[in-house]
């Protein structure tokens, strides 16, 4: 007699919290089985696989002849853009300046470079071929390169990049893209066939879809998933709730 | 036994062991996406303006440093607060040099390291709380790659720590409370709790066990709220529950 009085769920009827979660069950659903799905995907997937990099090549490095450098301030003196970093880093074996003018907070933030050969003093420009010979430097697959093409982000391959990009292509049996910064010329990164098919598992799992809001931005801030993660966490939480409420009432035995 | 039996009773049973995770993921899946990733970084915390080098004061030149240390790969000639200085690696070691007249400043100081963190904070107001040398054992936070390293902890919103790497005198990496929080939301989202990666036995287990449990009720939600079958079925229950309340009183 004692304990007839146990504070219920006071604030929401078990009724109210039950119909929820029958209502809710025929929102999320699908969503609900997509994150399953993929989730179970991102624990069995090859992860190295998955990071593209099958026919990446380490660069190799050349000793630099420091008598040869010319001289900063000969360089300095041709620029009028402010600079805020000199660097001494190599391009296909050879030494350049590379002039720091704006840079994000990461590599693939907004940036903006100048390249300058440290033996000769010139300038590089990254175009088209010398990105080709910057991607083929890094490629040890089989392929020959089929496209050149200057892109600008959003770039599919790599969400996150916000420069303007080299894509070269090289005809591989997975389709390898080599994407190389067109102010630095550094090596934003691979892609292929293996990567892609991984990238349209998190573009389902982040709900990154090209079609809606913003379009894919490689993250998953979006607003589609946070309403639905919202739903979600109401309809786990019934759930939750209504198991808790069968062990009190004793509903679980074996029979 | 219906199919809606069976799957209202595997439902329940299932839920019983794989509920609580399932309401796990959906906290820290929530967390994770209501929460902006930029912010979480603590991008917001860093002030993105730098000095411009003034090729006047830089009076060792990039021929020099490289005649006095020939090991030395990955020059950088930059800014450190007002003064141009080179970062290079000797090894697995960073260096940091005065460009001015090339004299090693590396390994920074615990003031030095305190003017840094200060200058590249956003508010310019925040009080140090506390500067600690970390030259071993690093916090989970913290890569040992970036070792030996500064932590600056300002007095704010949050409790934002700086690291600076003791060797090149750079911000390295940065945290907050609510980043702390995010590591341990994906570490509980993953089932790994201690390297956070996705390929663990225990998150496959979980994953299939719930994803068929979330099978059975996708049925009990067809059977429910379908037209048709709602009916006869919401008798069986109410008959059901009935029962149950008789055989309690």
């Amino acid at each position: 007699m004692k304990k007839r009085n146990i504070p219920k769920l006071s604030l929401i009827k078990l009724s109210t919290i039950k119909k929820l979660h029958k209502w809710l069950s025929l929102v999320v659903f699908i969503q609900l089985f997509i994150w399953l799905g993929t989730g179970l995907f991102f624990n069995l997937m090859d992860h190295d696989k998955a990071r593209g990099n099958q026919n990446k090549e380490a660069i190799i490095f050349q000793k630099i002849e420091h008598k040869r450098l010319v001289n900063l301030d000969r360089i300095m003196k041709n620029f009028s853009k402010p600079v805020t970093e000199i660097a001494l880093i190599q391009r296909l074996g050879k030494p350049y300046y590379l002039l720091t003018h704006e840079e994000g907070l990461y590599s693939h933030f907004k940036s903006d470079y100048s390249l300058i050969d440290a033996y000769v003093g010139d300038e590089l420009i990254i175009d088209d071929s010398v990105a080709s010979e910057l991607a083929r430097a890094s490629y040890k697959g089989q392929g020959d390169i089929s496209g050149v093409v200057k892109i600008k982000p959003p770039i599919t391959d790599m969400l996150k990049e916000r420069n303007i990009a080299w894509q070269v292509n090289f005809s591989d049996q997975l389709n390898t893209s080599v994407y190389i910064d067109a102010s630095s010329g550094r090596l934003i990164g691979h892609s292929n066939d293996d990567k892609r098919f991984v990238d349209l598992f998190f573009m389902l799992h982040f709900m990154d879809y090209p079609f809606l809001g913003q379009g894919s931005v490689g993250g998953f801030n979006n607003g589609q998933i946070i309403f639905f993660a919202l739903l979600t966490l109401i309809f786990c939480l019934t759930g939750f709730i209504w198991v808790i409420e069968l062990l009190r009432k004793g509903r679980y035995k074996f029979s | 036994m219906s199919l809606h039996r069976k799957s209202r009773k595997y439902h329940k049973w299932l839920m019983l062991f794989v509920g609580a995770q399932l309401l796990v993921w959906s906290i820290t899946g929530a967390y994770m996406v209501v929460m902006d990733i930029h912010y979480i970084h603590g991008d917001s915390l860093v002030k993105t303006e730098k000095q411009i080098i003034d090729s006047e004061d830089v009076k060792y030149s990039f021929q020099q440093l490289l005649s006095d240390h020939s090991e030395a790969k990955d020059v950088e000639l930059g800014m450190l607060l007002n003064q141009p200085v080179y970062r290079f690696n000797d090894g697995k070691q960073k260096v940091l040099l005065s460009a001015f007249d090339g004299r090693k400043l590396s390994p920074i100081d615990e003031t030095l390291a305190i003017s840094i963190a200060q200058n590249k904070y956003t508010n310019t107001k925040a009080l140090v709380t506390q500067a600690q040398l970390i030259t071993v054992n690093p916090p989970r936070e913290l890569s040992d790659r970036h070792l030996p390293v500064w932590r600056i902890d300002f007095d704010d919103f949050a409790t934002p720590s700086f690291y600076i790497s003791a060797n090149s005198g750079q911000l390295v990496t940065k945290r907050h409370s609510y980043w702390r929080v995010f590591d341990w939301m994906f570490a509980f989202h993953v089932m790994d709790y201690i390297d956070e990666e996705a390929d663990n036995k225990l998150l496959l287990f979980f994953t299939v066990l719930a994803f068929i449990a979330s099978i059975f009720g996708l049925v009990l939600t067809y059977n429910r709220l379908m037209p048709q079958q709602s009916k006869r079925n919401r008798n069986f229950d109410s008959k059901l529950n009935k029962e149950v309340v008789d055989e309690k009183a």
